[in-house]
């Protein structure tokens, strides 16, 4: 063929999207869809831990009171943290040979490639790890066990830090900086490097004496101090509203959101004095508080309360949708920044992790730190002002008095260490409550708190469905199936024979 | 010479001088199936008076009794009659032994005798095509074409045709037929926008030999369709009108027992569940004719109500849908230029209450000689379409599933007035009134296609022509979708267990174009000496597709009712992309004759594509084949009585084709830049502001793509025996396709949800016959039966290790149609319970409850193995009648809307045991002290075979596919009409009117499933009309419907 042919024929060049992207590109992108999954996880965490029930004007709740999943149940899980893993991974590959001027976008990628194995890890057990995100390398992944994944991430993490250490100290060599491509930390790498470590001590916490760490120290840098959170500039627009507020209290337009789910009976009493008085969280956390409509989950009758437009969890007396939305509480507005972790965590994960010994410090300073951290995120407004110090101190203060035969409230009061666990993943259920429900049902799961009545009718006693099909003693599932994908795109290697009954996550009771 | 003769003829008549007792005979001329024999010579006989028969096959001849006309037509036995006293005669030529020199249009709009074809091929005529008056030539093609798949795949007021040749090629890509109008390779469709009646002869290639001169895509085989040209002598018009009705020949099966309510809002004394008013399940109690209130009260205290009862109301949703269409058309023509024009006018209400839709089409078409050696002929037609119907089909679908079957929906119609019918106070929360949907949710479109072709013949010395053609296809488009406002009152939103939330208003709006052009340059040369023959072809072609989109969108209209995209709030959503692909081919066809009895043909081809890596973009592709018309080379057989016609065929061809990408369809973007995987800038709501944010494509791609390689044979015979009165012929045909372009869903753990690949063959085997039969052939009487056969083995041969199966189309990833290496190509994969080895239903021997199978598995195929059309013709002096039945079989179909019949409890399996405890039919459960073995169920019963969260509703009923999985058996009654032909003697003894005909027509007359399909057609496909997934279908079409109208024409 002649030069001109080839020419003629040469026109092959996408003019519509772009073939190659830069970690700059890709990272804040990421970091974002990261947010949208991690909505995802919230509301399976809240379901399933009960933070919310079925609200009335609403049918079909089907496997959600039930709890006889399905596959197709909560697959969004799956296939929306493999999608975002993928952007973390070719943020990682086009930066590994271009260290170290690119060993920041490396290191942040690598942390939160272990972040979204977690969620992959807590909700699945095991799951392909050693062999995913390979492209056509590998069309169908191995599982790797989950217990040999919790090491491995704990070592990533740790070589993470290492390389922020190394690209600072690294000379001679032009180093990208993360600059607004970082939506997390605004390209503060202090913070980067204790979020992986604060992430290595969920891991450590969590997988306990099940999982061979290589390494249960933690790198100087402390342990996350402030709320993790990302906002790539939300705003009240297509498609560009914090995804909890777009899934629950306004579309953009100012139309509703989904109505259909209440808070519970079993979360309100944390708040209302059935078992714990909160009336500054309870206040800031719900709509119409004391009087919220709440529900148990399962129960299906002409007289459950309905959602309000809105919802319950957005407190703000502004109900216009297409004014609302500049309030402190759970949702706050479109605007606010979606946690990917809270201080309140950090600090409940500390004192866990000192009262077993994991860590040398003081559990009770922790927890205290923990408790106030919540209410500064609930009284936080969506462009970060909040209560002042003092406000948060003597919320914090009456709320030990108001409960001051409390133990779930006085961590002096919690004499055990199983007192002391209790009375920390209590608090961390109320202070995650409806923010990173996940994390809640993860550590139900692990050590049974918050208590719960097995088998009791009464909602305040038990968040399990009044129509569940559970054949465990506290009338709960234990777990999620695989997403029926993987029975059709890798039925070899999929675990087989999953009971949401019986088989549990590594680390679970 | 026909033509030369008759012209003489015409002379002679004119100098003629009309004596006492001659008078002016008019007569029609068909063939034995009914269809006009055009440009028959009617010749009386001893003298030179004479005339021929016009494109109706009408003729007028002056003549007296007792003279005798002497017909003939090429093609046909010739025929005398002895004229007694009738002036109008209705006349009928048996096809003759000249059969096989009857010329028909083949590939590249090379003219060969059906004597020197050597691949399998079917010509249908303007008449037949017409008979039951289509609106869309591909529904007009229906079961007449052995080895012609054409499932209707959709419904509504333009309904889209899958055309598949020999069965399915490509996993994922293209396996549709090529269709050439004029000589122009145009998109599929463009069969539904053209006028029928400007056909003058489809001709249908079954196999891909056509693919060297049209390019790779006729790799699907090609359905090459020719309009009609003027015709030399007077100016003929014609105007026709006819009027066609819609109706709903079929609706699903539902339960006509269990209204409203269900064990959610508790039970009876006896046990059975509780009414209520505001359920939209019908799992309520057994009807009792007593009258119910409907829904919650309203804000006046007024509360609707409705018997108890079940009411056949509930499907009336859908009306009579109406089309009337107008056709006019203008030939004439002279020694040196034809001239045809036409102009068709339609417009169709749906069965979907307000769903209209119109078209326009004009058509030019010309011939003008150029002194001796150059012939010009151009075609032009241009197409408009509006439509103006609703978006939401399938969930208007959905609500009226979801109204217990005692309510009559045609009371809701007046939802702008009747309070009840009002979104405010319409009884049910969850499910919106269907008329008030119809109505809100609204698309409006627009398409124009212009098509076009010019072609220049040269012919410096005979025996030589140089052609040069030029083609454009093109189409402009734009449409307009948009939701209407509602905002509820406050009582509405908050009455019991309301859930209805405000309607905020949206608009999407979007124009396109498509052109695509094709360019040709051959010579022809033609030379015999002696007993040989020689016609060779060689040329070149140069293909060009561009395609460009826009689209806008904005939420949350301001202004009431201003549907425009700047109305809207936040930031409006855009799109645009562009398409532009190349390609060049260069091709070469030859056909050595011997004796006029043995022909070998032989093509080759070599194609470069701008769509694939310059290493892989260059391919050649052969073919040849074989034709022996053995009743005249043997003598034996030449000179048999019994057999009038015998040809023997056979042929081998290869062809590549590049599957990437869509190349049918509204939207195609032919293929281009699929070879380097994306990244996509607008996910996430990015940018936001200065920040620009990309995500990684979920699509790998590897390396290097190569086309599709096709190769197969087919050898068959054409056999006429007794004088023509029994006509067949047989193909057998058998290709693989190699080199599969495969799109395939992979784990989301790769990181990715798909890759594009070449892996895996395809193999597809069949049987095509076609035979007639004339029963009876008398003067008044003729009666042909007969039918086409056809027997396809489709099946996928491997795909790759790593990719067992391989989804084509699936709902939420699960049950759909599959590839499946060893299997039928497609097969529906689905879960099913889990059974013992003798496939009885394994039951818990406790709860009596079956298990869904952890992973999906084999249900059935999803492509009819057996096809056959019956057909039949009868005709009576100028009466005529024909009938065309066509039956499928051999194959299953999943009916995705049947689990949301059992959601909705109106579902007829869910009163299969009238809602009472049952004991799961088949079913067997483990030996407790046996494990492994099994011990038949006649005692173990499902605790809950009722209410809103029993054994009907749940999981382990509606996931599991095989519930749902049917046989797609029918037999349909595809087309019938009777007309007749008004005597011209009735216009009186003017001239004026030529001919006249009344017709009336049906098509999709009677439809008969299969016993266990409960649903509706299995033709259709959810997955659209352009996916290889078939086998499904679903809520998005609704109910299949007969057409039946009246046709009056008349031709000046």
């Amino acid at each position: 063929m002649g030069a001109s042919c080839k020419k003629y024929l040469n026109i092959n060049t996408n003019p519509n999207q772009a073939t190659s992207a830069t970690p700059e590109l890709i990272l804040p992108q990421a970091l974002t869809a990261t947010a949208s999954t991690l909505n995802v996880y919230n509301t399976y965490g809240a379901e399933l831990v009960g933070y919310s029930a079925n609200a009335g004007g609403y049918g079909g709740f089907g496997t959600s009171i039930t709890y006889n999943f399905a596959a197709s149940d909560f697959s969004a899980n799956w296939s929306n943290t493999y999608d975002n893993l993928e952007d973390y991974q070719t943020i990682i590959n086009e930066t590994s040979t271009q260290l170290p001027a690119y060993g920041y976008f490396n290191a942040v990628a690598r942390i939160m490639r272990a972040y979204d194995f977690q969620l992959l890890v807590d909700a699945y057990n095991d799951v392909p790890y050693t062999d995913a995100l390979k492209g056509t390398d590998n069309l169908t992944p191995t599982y790797t066990p989950a217990a040999t994944i919790y090491a491995g991430l704990a070592d990533q993490l740790d070589s993470a830090i290492a390389t922020i250490n190394a690209t600072t100290a690294a000379t001679g060599v032009a180093i990208s900086a993360l600059g607004s491509s970082d939506v997390l930390f605004k390209s503060d790498m202090t913070k980067w490097k204790q979020f992986a470590n604060t992430l290595k001590l969920r891991l450590v916490v969590r997988g306990g004496t099940k999982v061979s760490f290589k390494n249960t120290t933690f790198s100087s840098d402390g342990f996350l101090a402030s709320d993790a959170l990302i906002n790539p500039g939300y705003t009240r627009d297509n498609n560009r509203q914090n995804p909890a507020w777009n899934n629950w209290g306004f579309a953009y337009t100012g139309g509703d959101a989904n109505k259909a789910w209440i808070p519970s009976k079993f979360i309100l009493a944390f708040y209302n004095g059935n078992k714990l008085q909160d009336p500054d969280r309870g206040a800031v956390a719900y709509y119409q508080f004391p009087s919220t409509g709440t529900n148990q989950l399962g129960y299906e009758s002409v007289d459950n309360p309905k959602c309000p437009s809105g919802s319950f969890w957005y407190s703000g007396s502004e109900r216009s949708g297409t004014a609302a939305g500049n309030s402190a509480g759970i949702l706050k507005g479109p605007n606010a920044g979606y946690p990917v972790m809270l201080a309140a965590e950090s600090y409940f994960l500390q004192a866990e992790a000192a009262v077993r010994g994991i860590v040398t410090g003081d559990a009770k300073t922790a927890f205290n730190n923990g408790v106030k951290a919540s209410y500064a995120y609930l009284y936080m407004k969506p462009d970060g002002t909040g209560a002042s110090d003092a406000d948060l101190t003597s919320m914090v203060s009456g709320y030990q008095s108001d409960n001051s035969t409390s133990a779930l409230v006085n961590f002096d009061l919690a004499t055990t260490v199983d007192m002391q666990i209790e009375a920390i993943i209590t608090q961390k259920y109320i202070a995650l409550n409806y923010i990173s429900s996940q994390e809640s049902w993860n550590e139900y799961r692990r050590t049974g708190y918050p208590k719960i009545v097995n088998g009791s009718a009464d909602a305040v006693q038990t968040f399990a469905s009044t129509q569940s099909q559970s054949t465990r003693p506290d009338k709960l599932p234990t777990r999620i199936q695989y997403p029926s994908s993987e029975g059709s795109y890798n039925p070899r290697n999929v675990p087989k024979n999953i009971s949401v009954f019986s088989s549990l996550i590594f680390w679970a009771k | 010479m026909r033509k030369f003769l008759s012209l003489l003829a015409v002379w002679a008549c004119f100098c003629m001088s009309v004596n006492a007792q001659t008078k002016m005979i008019t007569g029609k001329i068909n063939d034995l199936t009914g269809t006009p024999i055009v440009n028959a010579s009617i010749i009386i006989k001893g003298t030179h008076s004479g005339t021929t028969s016009d494109a109706l096959g009408s003729f007028r001849l002056p003549a007296k009794k007792g003279d005798v006309l002497v017909i003939s037509a090429v093609g046909y036995n010739p025929m005398e009659m002895k004229l007694g006293g009738q002036s109008d005669l209705a006349l009928q030529l048996a096809t003759g032994n000249k059969i096989m020199d009857e010329v028909i249009v083949t590939a590249g709009g090379i003219k060969s005798r059906r004597r020197e074809v050597g691949t399998a091929n079917t010509v249908i005529k303007a008449t037949a095509l017409t008979a039951g008056k289509a609106v869309n030539i591909a529904s007009g093609l229906q079961g007449k074409v052995a080895g012609l798949n054409i499932s209707g795949t959709s419904s509504g007021v333009n309904p889209n045709y899958r055309l598949v040749l020999r069965g399915q090629r490509s996993l994922t890509g293209n396996n549709q037929a090529l269709v050439v109008l004029d000589n122009v390779i145009v998109p599929n469709a463009l069969l539904a926008q053209l006028n029928p009646e400007d056909v003058d002869e489809i001709v249908v290639l079954n196999g891909s030999g056509a693919a060297a001169l049209y390019g790779s895509q006729a790799s699907n085989g090609a359905i090459i369709v020719t309009t009609k040209k003027g015709r030399k002598g007077a100016a003929e018009i014609h105007v026709a009108n006819t009027t066609t009705i819609e109706s709903v020949a079929f609706y699903p099966k539902i339960q006509k027992k269990f209204g409203a309510g269900g064990t959610a809002y508790g039970l009876d004394l006896n046990g059975n569940p509780l009414f209520n008013y505001l359920e939209n399940q019908s799992y309520g109690p057994a009807f009792d004719g007593v009258k119910r209130p409907l829904g919650a009260p309203l804000e006046d205290g007024s509360q609707d109500s409705a018997v108890y009862a079940y009411n056949p109301g509930h499907f009336k949703f859908w009306q009579h849908g109406i089309t009337n269409q107008s056709d006019f058309s203008l030939s004439n023509g002279d020694d040196n230029s034809t001239f045809y024009l036409s102009g068709q006018y339609s417009t169709t209400t749906g069965t979907t209450p307000g769903d209209h839709y119109n078209r326009a089409t004009v058509r030019v078409n010309g011939t003008r000689k150029l002194g001796n050696k150059l012939n010009v002929v151009y075609n032009t037609t241009y197409t408009q379409n509006r439509y103006d119907i609703t978006s939401q089909t399938g969930s208007m679908y959905s609500q009226m599933l979801n109204m217990p079957s005692n309510v009559d929906i045609t009371r809701y119609k007046n939802w702008r007035t009747d309070k009840f019918a009002n979104p405010n106070g319409y009884y049910n929360p969850w499910y919106q009134n269907p008329y008030f949907t119809a109505d809100d949710y609204r698309s409006k479109q627009r398409n124009d296609y212009l098509t076009a072709n010019i072609e220049l013949r040269y012919t410096p010395v005979a025996g030589l022509d140089l052609v040069a053609r030029q083609g454009i296809a093109t189409k402009n488009n734009s449409y307009k979708n948009t939701i209407g406002a509602f905002k509820y009152t406050t009582y509405a939103k908050n009455t019991d267990q309301s859930s209805k939330s405000d309607i905020s208003a949206s608009v999407g709006d979007a124009s396109t174009y498509n052109t695509e052009l094709l360019t040709d340059a051959f010579l022809q040369y033609i030379k015999k000496a002696g007993d040989f023959s020689v016609n060779l072809i060689a040329g070149g072609q140069w293909r060009q597709d561009q395609a460009k989109y826009v689209a806008m969108s904005a939420n949350g209209l301001v202004v009431p009712n201003l549907f425009n995209v700047s109305n809207g709030v936040g930031t409006p959503g855009v799109g645009e992309s562009d398409f532009e692909t190349r390609q060049i081919g260069a091709y070469g066809d030859v056909r050595f004759g011997y004796k006029n009895y043995l022909y070998l043909h032989g093509t080759a081809r070599n194609d470069w594509v701008s769509i694939l890596n310059p290493d892989n973009r260059t391919f050649f592709y052969p073919s040849v084949d074989l034709s022996f018309v053995a009743s005249d080379a043997i003598t034996a057989i030449k000179e048999s009585n019994t057999i009038s016609y015998l040809k023997v065929r056979g042929g081998w061809s290869k062809v590549g084709q590049v599957n990437l990408g869509y190349t049918t369809g509204d939207a195609p973007d032919y293929g281009a830049y699929y070879l380097v995987p994306t990244y996509s800038s607008t996910n996430q709501g990015f940018p936001y502001g200065n920040l620009a944010g990309y995500s990684v494509g979920n699509t790998l791609v590897s390396p290097s793509l190569k086309p599709e390689i096709t190769k197969g044979y087919e050898v068959g015979f054409d056999l006429n025996l007794f004088k023509n009165r029994f006509v067949s012929n047989v193909t057998w045909y058998d290709t693989k396709t190699n080199n599969q372009t495969v799109n395939t869903a992979i784990s989301n753990s790769t990181g990715f949800t798909s890759l594009r690949t070449n892996t895996g063959q395809t193999q597809s085997r069949g049987i095509e016959l076609t035979a007639h039969m004339t029963a009876v052939q008398t003067r008044d009487w003729n009666v042909t039966v007969g039918g086409n056969y056809t027997y396809l083995d489709n099946k996928v041969n491997f795909i790759s290790a790593a990719l067992p199966n391989l989804s084509l189309s699936t709902y939420s990833s699960t049950a759909g149609s599959y590839a499946v290496a060893g299997k039928a190509f497609p097969v529906i994969m689905g879960y099913d319970y889990l059974r013992d080895p003798q496939g009885h239903v394994i039951v818990d021997h406790l709860t009596g409850l079956p298990t869904k199978a952890d992973t999906i598995s084999f249900l059935g195929n999803a492509v009819a193995k057996n096809r056959l059309s019956l057909d039949l013709s009868v005709s009576y002096r100028h009466f005529h009648l024909s009938a065309l039945f066509e039956y499928r079989g051999g194959y299953k179909v999943y009916n995705s809307m049947g689990t949301e019949l059992d959601w909705s409890g109106t579902g007829y399996r869910t009163a299969a045991y009238n809602r009472q405890s049952f004991v799961y039919p088949n079913s067997v459960y483990e030996d407790p002290n046996k494990p492994g073995s099994y011990i038949k169920n006649t005692t173990v019963a499902i605790a809950n075979g009722n209410g809103n969260n029993g054994f009907w509703t749940d999981g382990i009923n509606r996931d599991v596919t095989s519930n749902y999985v049917t046989s797609g058996a029918f037999w349909k009654l595809r087309e019938a009409s009777i007309s007749y032909d008004i005597p011209t003697s009735v216009f009186g003894k003017s001239k004026i009117v030529k001919t006249a005909t009344v017709s009336v027509q049906g098509r999709n007359l009677f439809m008969w499933l299969a016993k266990d399909n409960l649903y509706t057609d299995p033709e259709y496909s959810d997955a659209g009309n352009d996916s290889n997934g078939i086998g499904l279908t679903g809520l998005n079409q609704t109910p299949p419907s007969r057409f039946y109208g009246a046709t009056i024409s008349v031709t000046f």
